[in-house]
């Protein structure tokens, strides 16, 4: 699996980053994860500005998204990106403990291209983070400009 | 035959006036004649007068000219000279003269007087009879409940009932004679000008006033004036019935407050049920994650160390991650329930068939390996949200599937009864583990189960999501059962 692209998860909680990183490294998938701490560093990252300015500008094969975030939440973070005429290329999947029907509608309003729920069940956890990992930063055909390696 | 009766009687009665005229003329003469034979000089021509004056009096102008006729032949041919003849001498003409002057000025004077008099006699004859129908029309006012009086044009109080005596408290008297404003120190709606342009303008005004009884006790009325004109329509008077509406205008009042009381409720109640959707979005999101974490970890550890616990650790650490799985189903449940309670239902013609089929489809994994007998009969549509129906069809197949576990062979039927015209009944009916119709009031509450937890698992959930559904469509539910003999739980659901 060299062929990964670089994932950027946006997450404020870390045991949840933890289990998520957990997860993709038990597939390979986590050769090239970005973790964003709210919705403000993903922003940064994305148009790499504040702490980002100098990285390289190209960007994720997929970002995996919380809704709830501190300062700038998930959905404004996806309205911003998919608003965004370069930054909208990059498939954002939404991965929240939300089943709230009206977060499912605001995100796919906006034009998220995936909506996952974080499943109790760990082992479901893991399937849905390989899934994820896989289908979207090795099966996916990504837009030009992202980053694969 | 009537007119001709009348004419007869017309007839009869000119000829007895006549008759008496000249009756009256001879009697004159005769007693004028006894007299002058007497030696009373000069008598005859005050008898002729009063004798003409009588006639006048009592038997109108006709037989007074012919009596003043008769009486100058009669006065002439006896009384002045030469007697006996008509013929009157030059001297005796003055006398003669002032005769016939005097008895027409008698006659005239006499039928002037009578007519005058007549004329008094129908006036106050008019005016008894208009006294007599004002008193009973007073009456009548004095029957009423309502309070009404009548005020002139200064407002002075000229009438007064016996409903305005039991409102204000004033007897007649004392409020006759007096202001009405002033004595029932009213207070008006708006301008009394305005008030009194449109009495002005239509006759009649209606409104709110509120007055002070004689005890200083406030009372509002619903009031009503009507304007009286005389016959040139200059206005005369006013006559104002009023109504106590205190006690209506208290229940308004009181109604007007519960309904800002039920305002406030339901602002609360709304403020309300926004919190529990707040609470069960925060349970939905951060209940979960620590969960998730907890059950995560303890994964991850219990990889780790695999083969290295003893059995009590191992049995422990399978224990925790056991129970974490459980919370979260039940807070996977109470969120679907909440759900139900907030989500607006999408009612639509459903095909309970179909759902069905569905239900079955999904219930396959639960199913496999097990003798189960299916009996399903064809359901009729109904009026309702497909999806709360699919939820509650498959709560209620999957308990059959579930309490039938441990029968060598289930059997579960699915079917409708007859209901009412406007009902659509479904049953679920298994032959499983039943339950005692004792407890069938739990059977719907939240949290309740009538199993042991190691025999059936569960939420106790389910039931109650089913209750909610079926109450939300305006439906009910109710099961039947016994230990060991199976459950039947019937739903009523408005038909398509």
């Amino acid at each position: 699996m060299s062929n990964v692209g670089r994932i950027l998860i946006v997450e404020d909680d870390p045991k949840d980053v933890e289990l998520t990183i957990t997860a993709l490294e038990e597939y390979n998938l986590a050769n090239e994860v970005i973790v964003t701490r709210d919705g403000e560093e993903a922003l940064d990252y994305l148009y790499s500005r504040g702490k980002y300015a100098s990285r390289p500008n190209d960007l994720p094969a997929v970002m995996l998204l919380d809704l709830k975030l501190p300062k700038v939440d998930g959905l404004e973070v996806l309205r911003q990106v998919k608003s965004d005429e370069n930054l909208k290329l990059v498939p954002v999947v939404v991965l929240t403990s939300s089943r709230e029907e009206k977060d499912l509608i605001s995100s796919y309003r906006l034009g998220v291209n995936a909506y996952v729920v974080k499943p109790v069940d760990f082992h479901e956890f893991v399937n849905a983070i390989k899934e994820l990992g896989v289908f979207w930063a090795i099966i996916n055909a990504v837009p030009p400009g992202s980053v694969r390696k | 035959m009537t007119n001709s009766n009348s004419n007869h009687r017309n007839l009869a009665s000119t000829i007895r006036r006549y008759f008496l005229a000249t009756l009256s003329v001879g009697m004159s003469l005769e007693t004028s004649l006894f007299l002058a034979r007497h030696n009373f000089e000069g008598v005859g021509f005050p008898i002729f007068l009063f004798g003409m004056a009588l006639i006048a009096w009592y038997e109108g102008t006709g037989p007074a000219i012919f009596a003043l006729l008769l009486s100058s032949i009669a006065f002439n041919y006896y009384f002045t000279a030469p007697i006996h003849t008509l013929y009157v001498t030059r001297s005796e003409i003055p006398y003669y003269v002032m005769f016939v002057l005097f008895a027409s000025l008698v006659t005239w004077f006499s039928a002037v007087r009578r007519r005058v008099e007549r004329d008094l006699t129908q006036s106050r004859d008019e005016l008894a009879k208009e006294v007599v129908e004002r008193t009973q029309q007073a009456s009548l006012l004095d029957l009423s409940h309502d309070s009404i009086f009548v005020r002139d044009n200064n407002d002075i109080i000229n009438y007064w009932n016996r409903g305005a005596r039991e409102l204000y408290g004033w007897n007649s008297e004392e409020a006759i004679g007096r202001t009405s404003h002033n004595l029932l120190q009213t207070v008006f709606p708006l301008p009394l000008d305005e008030i009194n342009a449109e009495l002005k303008q239509t006759g009649r005004w209606e409104g709110e006033l509120m007055h002070t009884k004689s005890d200083g006790s406030r009372v509002s009325v619903s009031s009503r004036w009507s304007l009286r004109r005389d016959e040139l329509g200059k206005p005369t008077a006013i006559l104002e019935t009023n109504n106590d509406i205190s006690t209506q205008k208290r229940r308004e009042e009181e109604i007007q407050s519960l309904n800002a009381e039920l305002a406030n409720w339901s602002a609360e109640l709304e403020a309300a049920n926004r919190e529990l959707e707040a609470f069960a979005y925060s349970v939905s999101h951060d209940l979960r994650a620590p969960l998730r974490h907890m059950i995560g970890f303890a994964e991850l550890l219990q990889k780790r160390v695999s083969g290295t616990l003893d059995d009590k650790s191992s049995r422990y650490l399978a224990m925790v991650l056991e129970s974490a799985q459980r919370m979260g189903e039940l807070i996977d449940d109470l969120l679907t329930f909440s759900r139900i309670g907030r989500a607006e239902a999408k009612m639509t013609s459903v095909s309970l068939d179909q759902i069905v089929k569905e239900v079955l489809s999904e219930a396959r994994m639960e199913t496999e390996g097990r003798n189960i007998s299916w009996q399903i009969s064809s359901l009729p549509c109904c009026h309702g949200d497909p999806s709360m129906l699919k939820l509650v069809l498959m709560n209620l197949i999957s308990n059959a599937i579930k309490f039938t576990r441990q029968r060598e062979q289930a059997m579960i039927e699915i079917g409708n009864s007859h209901g009412s015209p406007h009902e659509v009944v479904v049953f679920v009916r298994d032959n499983g583990a039943g339950f005692d119709m004792k407890y069938v009031h739990k059977l719907f509450g939240v949290f309740q189960r009538l199993h042991h937890a190691d025999t059936f698992e569960g939420t106790g959930i389910g039931l109650a999501t089913v209750q909610r559904i079926v109450h939300r469509h305006g439906g009910t539910v109710r099961a039947e059962g016994a230990m060991d003999q199976g459950a039947t739980f019937y739903i009523s659901l408005p038909k398509s």
